[in-house]
């Protein structure tokens, strides 16, 4: 009988085998990499209306962040200020500044100033800002060093693994309730010094507060 | 099954407890029907084929490959408020006290706004009555904001005008008509109980001599007050009070179900109802009824008459108690023997009135009698005067002076029309072109009028040719007033403005009449300051509370003379009336549960609420006693033609146990010929329209009706055969007496008190088939919370409030008659009501079969009904859980049985495995198609208007589910949330995170106007409610023999039948069928026996 198949057919199922679970490969590592927020959302950081800098105002001049966003102690939004807001200390300091006209002119007319959202959960997660910043849960932790921001990026994937890997284990971020607005604020100057006092008192507070480890699917959908 | 065979088969020994009568006759089409897992069609891909399927779907991924357009998260925005309003937070719901104006009265409601927009109703706690419940409607008249097909439009002649248009032009109008003096000027209005309205109409009166006020409802509830004013002789209205009540009477008076406050009475009802231990006190209720309603479903003893000859007994009661319990001078021999003829006009079990009448009696001053709206004046007037014998005057029932003034009637302003009197017809509400009597033609009659300006929710068919549309503001939307049955005066507080503009009836009345500031604000503050006064605090406080505390009407403290003359008046002048019989029907109208008088109509949630008797949704049906059906040869969805009086109507027929034989029961409020997308469904008018049959104003029964079977059928959704029973202890009832003796008999009843246990461990103890979840992860189990809930069928009288409430509450939407009709309705809570009849025992032992016959038919006409909501039982082991290839459905740390919507991929499995078919399953994408292509794909967008509108009235605390994915209850998993949060947020840096009892109310529990549903916390620090109710010996699990542990419990029921009655067994009906296969639970047991609990 003469041959059918050529003789380099024989290596071919195992270069198949080799080539299928390369590419197989490639692609779960593709897919973890760049489809998820890590690589969608991570560095987000649209143009706003109005050139706002949290630097300077968290940073520079210390402004505490509830001062314009109120309502994150007490509902499940942390509210974008009102023009009226800006206007309490715009209306002494920078009164002609042009890149303040939009505010300005939102509170004469009552237009309100349109921003654009950086943070966005999808819509069948209840996140509730209240009970994270009543409860010793940092801005810092999901925002980022928004105090050392110019123009607010996106600074943590907040995908769901996010949230988790705090959720299995909240002592981990716990701090001193009088400390969740200090978001330089750390346990010790040195790194490692703080990383351990973290876990150490991290573990009292979660316990004292009794602060659950919520990793039920009832905790944020509905 | 055809109704020769349905009513001479003889049930299936010991089986006594039915859902339909399909179930009784035990057809083999039923038992394929039941052994289904899901009903007919519900795999089937409907009218799409799999070829298409393939189609559509290759063509959508192919689209998909262009551009990956949808990695791209859109760009969003964030608008806060330019100058921040005071005190508001975003996101946080706040709630303001309003109330539901309803025909002469008010429910107090605390509504819940959520950015803005009213999303929920509750009762207001607070009110003098505690109303914490609601009815039914005032949960569905959240919807009615939110109707796409509602007014928008200011119309002249048809055509749109502008809001500033219109209302200069309505000014215009005022002002010549205000010159005229309001000559030719005729008002039709609706009752109503504002006071503002009151002083506007006064000072229309004032201002136009020459106008005239007429008021109509199609289904009033004056007739009370008419009998009070009558025999009194002063305008009095009685008021009951049900909760001094030991003993009630009720002459077809449904006041659990179709009589106005019905939430309040039940309330105060149920309150008699609950048992705890043995020696606690329980009301009895008698009920004489032609129809089956829901008063008649929850009595003891239930008298089944003509709707017609409630007349006789009322009168039979009488002659009883003026011979038997105290002599009346004015009941001369010759009076009473007027009044024994007139108990002599019908053939009722005379025992049965002197049994009922002796309990009365023997609890004078502590038991109350009521008629009902449908009995005409002499039968109030009898109730009146039972009351006064049996001493319940001044204490069960209170006189009231009646607040409301007399009007014209709808037939007066007829014949003013037909004279040609009429120049300006003010139509304010309602819709007379609908539910005006046949006989006065009204569609045609109110065109006689030279200018008709009508202000209308709707356009419907009162619309057709008047000269001005007024669009009419929700009561959520504008200013009002209202008194509620106590006479509090209670503030109808607007949560929005009005969505397409439009004005209230107070504010149309007010621009008419030129009567200064007409913006309803200002009237019903300058009705405020007027009547009550006290300045800005006042009011604030009047609108922050939403009543006026101390306001309620007082009592007229001695029955100035009851005039016994007037009695016998109104007696001598009753026209006799002959007792329905074959080939001379009665046709009965009723308000209907959902649809009231068609006011709800084009209300997609009362659409598909099951009638709380015939669990019927999509549709009214004519309601025929099983004897009749047979009589005329007709079963279940044979459509028959209706004739009286030269008329005629036509509609599907519906056996309804328990109704009187020769009657037919017709609902009002179906058939609208003009209606929106609810009412004419997938292009079908919904029901069928049984105003035409109708005689004049006022009546509610109509003799010497024939039937006719035209040989058409229609198909009627109904839930009730859903899900059988099959002679189970689901509802496990005793009567008061046994619970006495034997307090814990729930827990002697059901497999699992006999060994039935479905599995046993190695040691041989029942375990359950289904892993237990904190077992295997001890670590998962919560330490603080566990929720539990308990429901007392002892207080739930079936009202259905709770699955309004659900569907509000959690976004479940509605499917549509085709879809009910496959079993695929989406209420996560639904009330199964189960009838209880049979042979009797004796007749089984005589073996004469015309006794037999006579014996059984009695039996299946005057069923035992018990109502039990069924919702997810929150198992432990949950048998769901374990058959979900995805893990979809899961538990979490406090004994949730929570749904994962993501994971599903919509197998059923879990469904296939419920015990209690709770789950259920989105076949359609019901939230965003249009409401008149619910069934199609995904070309099918919903229109923006719609899509706008029906978003509004979302829950945003929860998810909005998608096609393919399961659901079910979550025990209002976002207010146990909300509620955990708001625990923590206060306790910061505390451990102090237990919520109180009390700070969660499910939907259902906050809507239960009854009190029967309980939810908590079973671990807690301190004493709960759900607790409390978990250790009364009466609670017990439904299949507990499955040993699922589910987290709902029940309470078991507690009849109190009176042992003298004819009517009296010695077991509730359901406990003898029981007792047949499974022992008696009450006799004796040996002492080992009383060991295993």
């Amino acid at each position: 009988m003469s041959d059918i198949f050529p003789k380099w057919t024989n290596r071919l199922p195992l270069q198949l085998i080799v080539a299928g679970s390369l590419l197989g490969l490639a692609v779960v590592a593709g897919v973890t990499y760049y489809f998820t927020p890590k690589f969608t959302r991570v560095g987000y950081q649209p143009a706003q209306p109005v050139p706002f800098s949290h630097a300077v105002h968290a940073g520079q001049l210390g402004l505490d962040c509830r001062y314009c966003h109120h309502g994150v102690e007490k509902s499940w939004y942390s509210n974008v200020p009102s023009a009226s807001v800006c206007m309490n200390c715009h209306n002494q300091v920078l009164r002609e500044d042009p890149r303040l006209a939009p505010v300005r002119e939102s509170f004469e007319s009552g237009k309100p100033l349109a921003w654009i959202q950086v943070h966005k959960l999808p819509d069948y997660v209840y996140f509730n800002h209240a009970v994270h910043v009543n409860r010793g849960v940092s801005c810092v932790e999901c925002h980022g060093s928004i105090h050392e921001m110019d123009e607010v990026y996106h600074a943590k994937p907040l995908s769901m693994a996010f949230c988790l890997s705090c959720h299995r284990n909240p002592a981990e971020k716990l701090r001193p309730l009088e400390r969740v607005t200090d978001l330089d604020w750390t346990w010790s100057e040195d790194k490692a010094e703080s990383r351990r006092q973290q876990r150490l008192e991290g573990a009292k507070l979660a316990h004292n507060w009794k602060v659950e480890s919520l990793v039920n699917c009832s905790a944020c959908h509905r | 099954m055809s109704a020769e065979a349905s009513a001479e088969r003889t049930p299936a020994a010991g089986r006594r407890y039915w859902r339909g009568l399909e179930e009784l006759d035990d057809s083999p089409e039923f038992r394929r029907y039941l052994e289904r897992e899901f009903p007919e069609g519900a795999a089937t891909g409907d009218s799409v084929s799999r070829r298409d399927f393939v189609r559509l779907m290759s063509a959508s991924f192919l689209l998909a490959g262009f551009g990956l357009t949808g990695c791209r998260r859109p760009v969003e925005t964030i608008v806060p408020f330019s100058r921040l309003p005071e005190g508001y937070v975003h996101g946080r719901e706040q709630y303001f006290a309003t109330a539901m104006p309803v025909r002469r009265g008010a429910l107090p409601l605390l509504a819940k706004s959520a950015d803005g927009r009213p999303v929920k109703l509750e009762g207001n706690g607070e009110h003098p009555l505690a109303t914490k419940g609601t009815d039914a409607f005032a949960q569905a008249a959240l919807l009615d904001l939110y109707d796409p097909d509602r007014s928008r439009k200011y119309l002249r002649n048809g055509t749109p005008v502008t809001e500033p248009e219109a209302l200069s032009a309505l000014d215009r109008l005022g002002g010549e008509l205000t010159q005229r003096q309001g000559e030719g000027v005729r008002i039709l209005a609706r009752h109503s109980g504002s006071p503002t309205r009151q002083r506007l109409r006064a000072e229309l009166e004032r201002r136009w001599p020459q106008a005239k006020w007429h008021e109509y409802e199609p289904v009033g509830f004056d007739r009370p007050a008419a009998a009070a004013a009558a025999v009194f002789g002063t305008p009095l209205v009685p008021r009951y009070r049900w909760e001094r009540a030991e003993r009630i009477l009720s002459l077809d008076c449904d006041f659990l179900g179709d009589e106005e406050n019905a939430a309040l009475n039940i309330k105060q009802f149920a309150g008699g109802r609950s048992v705890a231990q043995p020696g606690d006190s329980m009301n009895r209720l008698y009920a004489v009824e032609g129809l089956m309603t829901l008063t008649g479903s929850n009595a003891d003893h239930r008298l089944r008459v003509p709707t017609g000859s409630v007349r006789a007994v009322a009168a039979a009661l009488l002659v009883e108690a003026l011979e038997r319990i105290v002599s009346v001078q004015a009941a001369s021999p010759d009076r009473i023997a007027s009044l024994r003829r007139l108990a002599e006009q019908a053939a009722f079990d005379t025992a049965w009135v002197a049994e009922a009448l002796g309990d009365l009696a023997a609890h004078r001053g502590r038991s109350l009698v009521v008629a009902g709206y449908r009995q005409p004046l002499e039968v109030h007037v009898l109730a009146l005067a039972l009351n006064q014998v049996l001493e319940n005057v001044g204490k069960t029932v209170e006189l009231v002076p009646d607040e409301q003034r007399p009007a014209g009637t709808i037939s007066e302003l007829k014949n003013e029309l037909d004279a040609g009197a009429v120049d300006t017809l003010v139509i304010l509400g309602g819709n007379p072109g609908y539910d005006a009597p046949a006989g006065l033609d009204w569609q045609a009659t109110q065109r006689r009028a030279k200018r008709i300006v009508r202000l209308g929710y709707h356009e419907d068919e009162t619309s057709g040719d008047v000269a001005w549309h007024v669009p009419q503001t929700h009561f959520l939307e504008s200013w009002g007033d209202a008194r509620t049955p106590d006479g509090t005066r209670v503030s109808v507080q607007p949560l929005i403005q009005p969505l397409f503009g439009g004005l209230s009836e107070l504010e149309v009345i007010a621009r008419l009449i030129q009567a200064g500031k007409a913006d309803a604000h200002s009237l019903v503050r300058a009705t405020f300051d007027a009547e009550v006064g006290g300045g800005e605090e006042a009011w604030k406080r009047f609108v922050h509370d939403g009543f006026l505390a101390g306001s309620a009407s007082e009592p007229v403290a001695d029955p100035l003379g009851f005039r016994w003359g007037q009695v016998f008046g109104e007696i001598s002048s009753a026209a006799s009336q002959a007792a329905p019989g074959s080939g001379a029907l009665e046709a009965v109208f009723y308000r209907d549960a959902k649809m009231d008088d068609g006011r709800f109509n084009n209300n997609g949630w009362m659409q598909e609420l099951p009638d709380p008797v015939t669990k019927l949704t999509w549709d009214n049906a004519a309601l025929l006693s099983r004897l009749t059906a047979r009589e005329l040869g007709v079963e279940n969805g044979d459509v028959v033609t209706l004739e009286a009086n030269g008329r005629s109507i036509t509609g599907p027929v519906l056996v309804q146990p328990g109704l009187a034989d020769h009657t037919v029961g017709l609902a009002f409020g179906y058939g609208r010929s003009r209606t929106g997308r609810i009412g004419a469904f997938d292009g079908q008018t919904v029901g069928f329209d049984v105003n035409p049959l109708r005689p004049g104003e006022g009546g509610f029964t109509v003799a010497g009706v024939t039937a006719a079977k035209n040989g058409e059928r229609q198909v009627l959704a109904t839930t009730q055969a859903h899900w059988s029973m099959e002679g189970r202890a689901i509802v496990r009832e005793a009567n008061l007496e046994q619970f006495e003796a034997k307090p814990d008999f729930a827990a002697h009843m059901g497999l699992e008190s006999h060994g039935g246990h479905l599995m046993h461990d190695e040691e041989g103890n029942p375990a359950p088939l289904y892993p237990h979840p904190y077992e295997e992860r001890p670590s998962l189990e919560s330490e603080t919370h566990q929720w539990g809930m308990a429901i007392d069928l002892n207080r739930c009288v079936g009202c259905s409030a709770c699955v309004v409430a659900c569907q509000s509450e959690n976004n479940v939407p509605i499917v549509g008659k085709e879809q009910v009709a496959m079993s695929r309705e989406m209420h996560w809570l639904r009330i199964d009501r189960y009838y209880a009849g049979g042979t009797d025992a004796r007749a089984g032992l005589s073996g004469l079969e015309s006794d037999e016959d006579y014996q059984r038919q009695a039996w299946i006409d005057d069923p035992q009904v018990v109502s039990q909501p069924m919702l997810c039982q929150h198992c432990e082991s949950a048998p769901c859980e374990s058959v979900c290839p995805v893990n979809a459905t899961v538990h979490d740390h406090e004994g949730l049985n929570v749904m994962v919507y993501n994971r599903c991929v919509g197998t059923r499995y879990c469904s296939n495995n419920c015990a209690w078919k709770v789950r259920r399953f989105n076949f359609f994408d019901y939230n965003k198609r249009p409401l008149e292509r619910l069934y199609e794909g995904p070309l099918a967008e919903r229109p923006a208007d719609e899509l706008e509108l029906t978003s509004m009235v979302k829950n945003p605390d929860v998810s909005v589910r998608m096609r393919g994915v399961m659901e079910k209850c979550t025990f209002c998993v976002q207010r146990i949330e909300t509620a955990k949060i708001r625990q923590k947020v206060a306790a910061r840096d505390s451990g102090d995170i237990e919520v109180p009892d009390g700070a969660i109310q499910t939907a259902c529990e906050q809507a239960c106007p009854a009190d029967a549903i309980v939810f908590g916390n079973l671990l807690g620090s301190t004493e709960s409610r759900v607790k409390r109710q978990k250790a009364n010996p009466r609670n017990y699990a439904v299949l507990g023999f499955l040993d699922t542990k589910p987290r709902t419990t029940y309470l078991a029921k507690v009849r109190n039948p009176n042992r003298k009655m004819p009517d009296y067994h010695e077991l509730p009906l359901s406990t003898m069928e029981y007792s047949e296969n499974m022992g008696n639970p009450f006799q004796d047991q040996p002492a080992g026996e009383g060991g295993h609990h």
